[in-house]
């Protein structure tokens, strides 16, 4: 059935769709009118589901761990400040293995108090052992997140979805919303291996002495490399149901592309007509899009962009000291390559906190790449110009 | 059991866990603060003049208990069914269900419980006689609570009256509409089945005196209440048509039907003045009242207020009388001065003062007074009067040794309720001289004498308690017989619960600071440290393994548990 959904609607279509049974949750703009939704559903009994009010995202994420452990299947759905409160059980959810899905709306981190979008939220998950998908439009949402549980479901590791504040969140756009039948027959009731059993009363997440422990850890490491091909096989399998195939990357015009722009989530949509256009000015331009970040497909990423000239991967997030998220983690893959295919890279960091990036930025970015205006490693896309480094870094503005 | 030892890492389980026993893990060690279960003491108790244990009956109830709810009701109060139906019942102004639908309807949860207990098998059992003998000057409400625990706690009790029968006021000075003689009676003779002798007929002071009464007994207790009327002070009060209410309410009572005017001003605001009025309109004559203050200073119990306007009396507030008129030997009216209300006075309400020139004539053909009454204390010593008061200290003492003192003659507090409940108190203290030849710094509080234990020092309010766990039930509404057939007739007018009503009500009640076992402290525990008892009410804390986190504590509906600090 087509809808006319913003992505946060997209979200609770999906969950519904998913027949999630427990949803935990703390409300946050902009991610807020994903659980609205989902109440009403609840409260209309158009989702047979648990909806847990809770007083703090630490409590959300708690309240999803317990229900998951039960056996449950279980949402939740929050925004920066909300993502980092959750940070301690952010750990648990993965490490317990429970297929929690979480729908994370990005949002830029305070201070200073931002409600738009960049990614520093989820990409300071990075590490915790959570699967990372992010989307560009509310089609690729209501897809990814019943896609998301089948995942979690199989490799017993936690999924953020993850669309950026207001340009996706908030934004209505034409989405065909999957048959429920079909979604029935795409994901079977949750089975969980290792749930809470009245039978065998244990304690969860007991201490492990440092004989054992780094097994654990082993094991999460290795599910995360089954997921990569999971998500393939199932991002087919999606494809066979509905005609929307997805993969772990998305490629744009890379047939013959020499310049190569990475980006993820909605700057993506923004690219392609700015890759047309360039294709028609004689440049063989490319895109390589960016959707599951974790687990990391590097090895697809090396096949796609080995023999490239040049690269400009754009990071809307910075690990503050040693540049951009994305770019870092492509510099780490393309290091296997053989020395004469290494493409140049170059690493721009843009549109953090919600500022616009628009068609002209890109094709600034890529133009500048290409002719060789833009020579530096990094650089920091239309901020205002630096005179003294440390200066800017560390002097405090008088009366300021 | 887990293989935490395995070949190969798919033989591992997903994640740690573990099914051995926790109890190793002593977490209890890493408190500062531990949680205990501590009954504190509900608004309405806090409240109720005469000690009732509102709570614990309360719950007893909503658990289909009524028999149990009644026997503790009347284990300490001998006159339930008369309080049920003529106390001001101020512990339901505080009630904390008044933030949820409306006060739990505790003064007919009384009278329900009294008229189910007026079976001797309620009573409790007596305690081994200890040879002691105490005499009750007075057989009103705290003549009788005193007696009735002293008896039960074994000592030899004799009542003296001046009236025929017992019951002081109750019996004299309360219509049957609002407390029927039959009930009156019931009760007091479960009194003498708990052991008391009632001699009537009696009055100290003229048939025996107080010297010869220290010498039969090991200790006497004054208690003879208010009786006798304070006078108006106006001229042509002498006249025979000009009555004293509190002696015409008592002929009225007693079934003398008097010729009476036919019209008559009733003077005074107080619960006398209402039962006079309304037990005149019964006979056919028809009351005024006059009265100095406004409505909302009247010392009456307002619903009394309320149900005498609702059978049609007339009432003339800020009315001061000032002469009873009188014709040709005959009154005809009552002359009176319009009042203003100025500033409060001693007892916190607006003074009223006369308005010059304002003086007007209500025609009536008679006056009835009752605006108050004192006590008759020629029969004691000098040192042991205080005016119209017994000499009494906090403890309840006089300085005769061995007299003691309780009801209106002390406190002057003027409600049954409050007799009943320094009847109670009276007793304690008597019963600490007579077993312990020691006497207390003071008299107990009244809610002290309860047999389980409650922290005094902490009242529960709204605040208190956790609303999560509370939603708005509306207070039901009790028969009351139509003011139409009221005006005729002394039949009772409020009717009572029906056991299922009762029941009802008793479920809405949120049972502040007692412990109803309702578990939540169980099923909050993180570390699984608290444990049901096994016969006995309650639950034990396993010291062991809570950690002081403070969950049951914060999730406890009622506030019937505290942190406490760990002292090492």
């Amino acid at each position: 059935m087509r809808k006319v959904l913003k992505g946060n609607g997209a979200v609770a279509e999906a969950v519904r769709l998913a027949r999630a049974e427990v949803i935990s949750a703390y409300p946050i703009t902009p991610q807020t009118s994903i659980i609205e939704e989902i109440a009403s559903m609840v409260s209309r009994g158009s989702l047979e589901a648990q909806f847990i009010k809770v007083e703090s995202e630490h409590s959300a994420l708690a309240g999803c761990i317990a229900a998951a452990s039960a056996g449950a299947r279980t949402f939740t759905a929050t925004s920066a400040q909300g993502l980092a409160l959750m940070h301690e059980l952010i750990h648990w959810a993965a490490g317990g293995r429970l297929p929690i899905v979480l729908a994370d709306v990005n949002r830029a981190m305070a201070p200073g108090w931002s409600i738009w979008t960049d990614q520093n939220d989820t990409l300071s998950q990075r590490d915790t052992g959570w699967m990372q998908v992010y989307c560009q439009s509310s089609q690729e949402v209501v897809d990814s997140v019943v896609q998301a549980y089948k995942v979690s479901e199989r490799v017993l590791l936690p999924t953020m979805v993850v669309l950026d504040a207001f340009f996706l969140s908030h934004t209505y756009e034409d989405v065909e919303v999957p048959e429920q039948v079909m979604v029935d027959r795409f994901l079977p009731p949750l089975e969980l291996p290792h749930r809470m059993d009245m039978e065998r009363p244990a304690a969860l997440g007991n201490l492990v002495f440092p004989d054992r422990y780094m097994e654990f850890r082993e094991k999460m490491d290795l599910a995360h490399g089954v997921a990569l091909g999971v998500w393939e096989e199932v991002g087919r399998e999606w494809g066979e149901l509905t005609g929307r195939p997805y993969g772990l990357v998305e490629e744009y015009r890379m047939d013959g592309a020499e310049l190569v722009l990475v980006t993820a989530a909605t700057t993506a949509s923004t690219a392609r007509p700015v890759i047309d256009a360039l294709r028609e000015a004689g440049v063989p331009a490319g895109l390589l899009r960016l959707r599951v970040f974790r687990p990391f497909p590097a090895e697809r990423i090396r096949a796609i962009l080995g023999g490239r000239k040049k690269v400009v991967i754009l990071d809307r997030n910075c690990s503050f000291g040693h540049h951009g998220i994305f770019h870092q983690e492509i510099k780490s893959a393309l290091y296997e390559l053989p020395h004469g295919e290494q493409p140049v890279l170059h690493g721009i960091i843009a549109g953090l906190g919600g500022r616009d990036i628009t068609p002209d930025d890109l094709h600034g970015m890529l133009d500048g790449a290409w002719s060789g205006k833009i020579t530096a490693p990094v650089t920091w896309w239309d901020v205002l110009p630096v005179k003294d480094r440390e200066r800017a870094a560390v002097t405090m503005v008088e009366g300021g | 059991m887990v293989e935490l030892n395995p070949k190969y890492l798919e033989d591992l389980p997903l994640t740690s866990y573990s099914d051995n026993s926790t109890e190793l893990l002593r977490t209890g060690t890493w408190k500062y603060v531990q949680p205990t279960y501590e009954d504190k003491l509900p608004a309405c108790s806090h409240l109720c003049p005469a000690g009732n244990d509102i709570s614990k009956a309360m719950d007893l109830v909503a658990r289909g208990q009524l028999d149990a709810a009644a026997r503790l009701w009347r284990s300490a109060n001998p006159l339930p069914a008369t309080l049920g139906r003529v106390c001001p019942h101020p512990c339901e102004s505080e009630c904390n269900r008044n933030a949820f639908g409306g006060a739990i309807a505790i003064h007919a949860m009384e009278r329900f419980l009294g008229d189910r207990s007026f079976d001797p098998a309620f009573l409790p059992e007596r305690a081994p006689s200890t040879g002691k003998k105490v005499a009750v000057v007075g057989g009103g409400p705290a003549g009788i609570a005193a007696a009735y625990n002293l008896a039960l706690a074994g000592h030899g009790v004799e009542v003296l009256d001046d009236k025929p029968a017992p019951g002081g006021y109750l019996r004299t000075g309360i219509p049957d509409y609002r407390l029927p003689r039959e009930i009156l009676d019931r009760e007091i003779a479960l009194v003498e089945h708990a052991g008391v002798t009632f001699t009537c007929g009696t009055r100290v002071g003229r048939d025996v005196g107080l010297d010869e009464l220290r010498e039969r007994f090991d200790a006497v207790i004054v208690a003879v209440g208010f009786h006798r009327a304070r006078p108006l002070g106006v001229p042509g009060e002498d006249h025979p048509h000009v009555f004293n209410g509190v002696e015409l309410l008592e002929r009225i009572l007693l079934g003398e039907r008097p010729e009476l005017p036919r019209r008559m001003a009733v003077v005074g605001g107080g619960n006398t003045a209402m039962d006079v009025a309304r037990s005149l309109l019964r006979i056919g004559v028809e009351p005024v009242v006059v009265y100095r203050r406004s409505k909302l200073e009247m010392p009456a119990i307002p619903a009394e207020v309320d149900e005498a306007m609702a059978e049609g009396i007339e009432f003339n507030f800020l009315t001061a009388p000032s002469r009873v008129v009188v014709e040709d030997g005959r009154v005809t009216g009552l002359e009176c001065v319009k009042m203003k209300l100025g500033e409060p006075d001693e007892s916190g309400r607006r003074r009223p003062v006369p308005v010059e020139g304002s003086e007007f004539v209500v025609p009536v053909d008679g006056v009835v007074t009752a605006i108050g009454e004192s006590a008759d204390l020629e029969f004691l010593p000098e040192a042991a009067r205080d005016g119209w008061r017994v000499a009494a200290d906090a403890r309840l003492v006089t300085p005769e040794e061995g007299v003691f003192a309780a009801g209106d003659v002390v406190s002057g507090a003027g409600t049954v309720t409050a007799a009943v409940g320094e009847g109670r108190r009276v007793a304690a203290v008597v019963h600490t001289w007579l077993t312990r030849g020691s006497l207390p710094d003071e008299a107990p509080p009244v809610q002290g004498l309860w047999d389980r234990p409650v922290n005094l020092d902490r009242t529960v309010y709204v605040e208190q308690l956790n609303p999560a766990y509370f939603t708005e039930v509306p207070r039901p509404e009790l028969p009351e017989l139509d003011p139409v057939e009221r005006r005729s007739s002394f039949a009772e007018v409020m009717g009572g619960f029906t056991e299922a009503e009762a029941v009802a009500e008793a479920r809405r009640c949120l049972v502040c600071g007692t412990c109803n076992e309702c578990c939540n402290c169980l099923y909050f525990c993180p570390d699984v440290a608290i444990a049901r008892r096994g016969d006995a009410f309650g639950f034990d804390i396993d010291a062991d393994h809570c950690k002081g986190c403070g969950i049951c504590v914060e999730e406890c509906p009622r506030d019937a548990l505290s942190l406490m600090e760990v002292k090492s």
